[in-house]
């Protein structure tokens, strides 16, 4: 959507009109969630996230300077947020093990596990499971800038940046960096998977023999 | 958005497996729609200018001293100040309004609002409440010019 559009839509629904900010929602939403998922909030924090920002929003309209930059006020506004309610030490969710631990061994009964476990089981090709576990291992900082980039519709650099706190700047040269380690993650998972199926078939063989 | 990575393959993939696995609950996009509803027109914003969680220095939150959460809420002619207080996802809230005066406040929260009396010191308390996206208004007394006070939306 242009710019002179998102400004006409903000301009609209602070004048009252619905459908426009139904329109406002449309657009944005995608970002706002990913950005409140990028942070590993649980899922009630995230909600609690998204719905303040958008709660925020329909207070400010009529008092934001630039509505054409109405995405980046969300986005700014659902960053703060999330790191504002991240600090409830009792609302946070640890950080995910697979941070902490090398590729292929996360913890099978951890919480994180199951998480992983009921995302994979909506996957319809064992290809998107990898891709997804190999997402899983980016650094958090890889995992924020990649959700917020996937969000759709695409966001611009200018709602990135300021998802993220980031220079517009380093964008383009970070997002290079995270898909060439997810390349590469997900080349030696694939791997290691053969070398585990050879290895078996071998061990198969073997056992057969004796 | 121009790709200067050389990974449209990989990326169009993952976007993919995003969609499929993580995009918008329904309700959550219902309840953005419904935002909407909660506008107040004719109110002075009260922003939220202080929360203990992210103003206060490390040094003073010493875990255990209290698990008070202090928040400031300015509009033009008042300040509304609100200490919450949390058992689990109950809320506990002792307000006071600055300059001290009465009012009617309305704690609005999701589909819920509690309306409660500060009294002429400009003090209320409200709970418990559930946790989660909370705005307090206030309206002054039937004589006062003042307009009435919105605060800024905040998870509690």
């Amino acid at each position: 959507m242009e710019p002179e559009e998102i400004a006409d839509l903000v301009r609209a629904a602070a004048r009252g009109d619905g459908p426009a900010w139904t329109a406002i929602v449309e657009q944005f939403s995608g970002l706002v969630w990913a950005i409140t998922r990028g942070y590993r909030l649980g899922p009630q924090d995230a909600a609690d996230v998204f719905q303040t920002t958008w709660l925020r929003l329909a207070e400010h309209l009529g008092r934001i300077a630039s509505p054409e930059r109405v995405g980046a006020w969300l986005a700014t506004t659902a960053r703060r947020e999330s790191l504002r309610i991240a600090k409830t030490s009792a609302r946070t969710v640890p950080a995910q093990a697979s941070t902490l631990i090398g590729l292929g061994h996360v913890d099978e009964h951890s919480p994180e596990q199951a998480v992983l476990d009921a995302e994979q089981a909506m996957l319809d090709s064992e290809r998107a499971r990898q891709l997804w576990r190999a997402f899983k291992e980016l650094s958090e900082r890889c995992q924020q800038l990649l959700r917020v980039l996937m969000a759709s519709p695409a966001p611009s650099y200018a709602e990135v940046g300021a998802a993220l706190g980031m220079p517009v700047g380093s964008i383009g040269p970070s997002r290079a960096r995270c898909l060439d380690r997810l390349r590469e993650m997900l080349t030696s998972k694939v791997s290691v998977q053969l070398l585990c199926t050879h290895r078996d078939e071998k061990l198969r063989l073997e056992s057969t023999r004796a | 958005m121009p790709d200067e990575t050389g990974h449209a393959d990989l990326e169009e993939e993952l976007r993919r497996v995003v969609a499929q696995i993580d995009s918008v609950p329904t309700a959550l996009l219902e309840a953005a729609v419904g935002a909407f509803t909660w506008r107040t027109i004719d109110s002075d914003l009260a922003e939220l200018v202080f929360d203990s969680l992210v103003d206060q220095h490390d040094a003073a939150l010493v875990r255990g001293s209290t698990d008070a959460r202090m928040l400031s809420f300015r509009a033009s002619t008042v300040t509304i100040e609100v200490e919450v207080t949390s058992t689990g996802d109950s809320r506990m809230l002792v307000g006071q309004i600055v300059p001290p005066q009465s009012a009617t406040v309305d704690i609005c929260q999701g589909d819920s609002v509690t309306t409660l009396e500060a009294d002429e010191l400009g003090r209320f308390t409200a709970g418990p409440l559930h946790a989660g996206p909370t705005s307090l208004r206030c309206s002054f007394g039937g004589d006062s010019p003042q307009p009435s006070v919105a605060t800024d939306w905040v998870a509690i």
